[in-house]
């Protein structure tokens, strides 16, 4: 069936749709965690090259001291000896600039390791032989200027402070290369933080590029499975009206057909039946001349007359010809009812507006008889709802449904019938309420059944009022129920379109 | 009907029943002339326009028709009867059967059928139909066949 095919892709897309959902939230989440990532580890790699760059910027001061401290103190070295040689006061001045600013160089040199324990220890002793080379040179200095110039000489071929100024010379290049050292270091952990920010970065990359390549690969199957389904709904609603259609010409056709059938069924039983009932009467004629002939003979000769030849045609036959009478005539009134019914069916409905007040002030005058008869009234609502309908068949239903509430009034009390109406959303309802005999609960879905009557079968009739009201009514469009409680009385509720179009019933 | 009493009654009834009744009642009207049965329309159409007794090439008949005959419609019937050209286009059809179609009715009529009668649905009024149909039978004219 073509029907079950778009059920099944309806489902498949949903299920689509769901895995798709799921798939394409990861991927985003994993696209944005990615994301996080590469900036983080960007965020972190700049902050390291900063710290690194200050560490390198260090490390260059500190030998930058050095070489300045070292360069004081060769030349401040060279002014002394220079100052034993010739006692001049340039070499004197020159070496008390160089010398004062020895200290404080140092200072600086000190404050720029203090981060460092070992370059601290260096320094310590630096400026412990420093002390000792300071001491020595200015008691040379003193010498030569108080004259005493071979004191000095002796004290500087003994040596002193050579030695001590190639211990600080070995501490500074210990120091310089201890920055050299660190550097290296440095050097080395920044190349691999680099690499490492770099492999990150191109994963990172590569994540988001996964991410992009799976997300348009997912959407673009997305895109085209929407567009099949779409396909798909456009197509079936294209073709739901011709459905649509060909359903409702099956459905007439069926209908149709089941009229066809009553209406034959019906009209070809009605054929023998007439045979039956034309020979039943051929031998009822035949049986009187028989019974007359009885009495005839019994008069004249009463010894040929048996008893079984008397009852025969005084009571047997007459009696068999009855009950074939009466059983063809029900079954006579049973075809005819189906016969009617299936005409009924087979009418055009042609709608007209109808004056509901009018149409129910005619169906009560020709019972006005048998409401008089058993002291009954009927009252009929002002302002019922105005119908665009069959009138012969509005006349029968309600024709029918009235009918019936004046035949099975309670004798016990005075009968009281109503009709009301009112709208409620394009159609009509009218209510009949009578206050009659009622009918058992377990019967309401049967009275309308052909053949079928509910409670004391006292009144004449075959069970095929209700049963036509009902056809008519579906055929109008509309719907009938009853409420009743036993004893009480009972309301038929009738609810027909304001106005009968011919696809709201099923009919041709 | 004819005062020579020639007149041939052909009865096309499928129903052995219902032709059985139909004679009986119209003989209590008084109706005397021979009557013809068939259950079918092939021997009927064929008694007709071929048998040397059949009104086509013998005397006067009237023709009394049921619709629904197993072989053939009974409006294919008519049609065959009151053709242009047929031998027995003038031979009165009074058609008898259950059908009280409208559309069914108007069709014989335009076909060329003389009376259409609906069988009564229950034996009393389909027998006093019969009869008064006999009676109508004995008055009116059947023209002669031509020669």
């Amino acid at each position: 069936m073509a029907r079950g095919v778009p059920l099944r892709a309806l489902v498949h897309v949903r299920d689509d749709a769901r895995s798709f959902r799921r798939l394409l939230l990861a991927a985003l989440a994993l696209g944005f965690v990615a994301l996080i990532a590469a900036g983080v580890a960007t965020w972190k790699s700049t902050e390291r090259s900063a710290r690194y760059n200050a560490l390198v910027d260090h490390t260059y001061q500190v030998r930058e001291s050095i070489a300045a401290f070292q360069i004081l103190l060769e030349q401040s070295e060279t002014a002394r000896r220079g100052f034993i040689l010739d006692p001049a006061p340039l070499f004197l001045q020159t070496y008390r600039e160089n010398a004062a600013a020895l200290y404080p160089q140092l200072i600086r040199i000190e404050a720029l390791a203090a981060d460092n324990p070992r370059q601290q220890r260096a320094a310590a002793r630096v400026r412990r032989l420093l002390d000792r080379v300071t001491a020595d040179r200015d008691r040379s200095i003193v010498l030569v200027q108080s004259g005493q110039l071979a004191e000095a000489i002796v004290g500087f071929s003994r040596g002193q402070t050579v030695l001590s100024m190639r211990a600080i010379r070995m501490r500074l290049r210990a120091m310089r290369a201890e920055e050299e050292r660190l550097l290296t270091i440095r050097t080395n952990d920044q190349a691999v933080s680099a690499t490492a920010f770099l492999a990150l970065l191109a994963l990172a990359g590569v994540l988001v590029v996964g991410i992009a390549a799976v997300s348009f690969l997912t959407v673009l199957r997305y895109t085209r499975d929407l567009g099949q389904s779409r396909a798909r709904l456009q197509e079936l609603n294209d073709t739901l009206e011709d459905q649509v259609a060909e359903r409702t010409t099956d459905l007439t056709r069926a209908n149709d057909e089941i009229q066809r059938f009553a209406y034959i069924v019906s009209h070809d039983l009605r054929s023998p039946l007439v045979n039956v009932m034309g020979f039943t009467a051929e031998l009822e004629t035949g049986t009187r001349a028989m019974a007359e002939l009885v009495d005839r003979a019994e008069a004249t000769a009463p010894e040929i007359v048996t008893d079984e030849a008397r009852f025969a045609a005084r009571e047997d036959l007459p009696e068999a010809i009855g009950f074939i009478r009466t059983s063809t005539a029900k079954m006579d009134r049973l075809i005819n009812a189906i016969l009617k019914l299936s005409r009924e069916g087979r009418r055009t409905i042609t709608p007209e507006p109808l004056d509901m007040a009018a149409l129910l002030a005619s169906i009560v005058a020709t019972l006005q008889h048998r409401l008089d008869e058993r002291g009954a009234t009927i009252t009929i609502a002002p302002d019922l709802p105005r119908l665009t309908s069959d009138r012969l068949a509005i006349e029968q239903v309600f024709g029918n449904v009235i009918e019936n509430a004046v035949k099975y009034l309670d004798p016990a009390r005075a009968g009281r019938i109503q009709v009301r109406g009112r709208e409620a959303g394009g159609r009509a309802i009218f209510e009949i309420e009578d206050n009659g005999r009622g009918i058992d609960p377990r019967d309401h879905a049967r009275v309308f059944d052909l053949f079928r009557r509910s409670g004391t079968q006292d009144q004449p009739g075959e069970g095929i009022g209700l049963a036509h009201v009902r056809a008519l009514t579906y055929r109008l469009g509309g719907t009938i129920d009853v409420e009743s409680v036993l004893g009480q009385g009972a309301t038929f509720r009738i609810n027909l379109p304001l106005r009968f179009s011919d696809t709201s019933g099923l009919t041709t | 009907m004819n005062a020579h009493q020639s007149v041939t009654i052909v009865m096309i009834e499928d129903d052995e029943g219902h032709a059985r009744l139909i004679e009986k009642n119209i003989r209590r009207a008084g109706i005397s002339n021979e009557i013809r049965h068939f259950t079918d329309g092939t021997t009927a159409l064929d008694y007709m326009f071929n048998d040397a007794t059949g009104p086509a090439l013998n005397g006067p008949a009237l023709i009394l028709l049921d619709l629904n005959l197993p072989d053939m419609s009974g409006t294919d019937i008519l049609a065959r009867v009151k053709a242009e050209g047929s031998a027995v286009r003038r031979t009165p059809v009074v058609v008898l059967t259950t059908t009280d179609d409208k559309v069914e009715i108007q069709r014989c009529y335009d076909l060329g059928c003389n009376v259409y009668i609906t069988k009564p649905v229950n034996y009393e009024n389909f027998a006093q139909a019969i009869r008064q149909l006999g009676l109508f039978l004995s008055v009116i004219q059947v023209p002669d066949q031509e020669d």
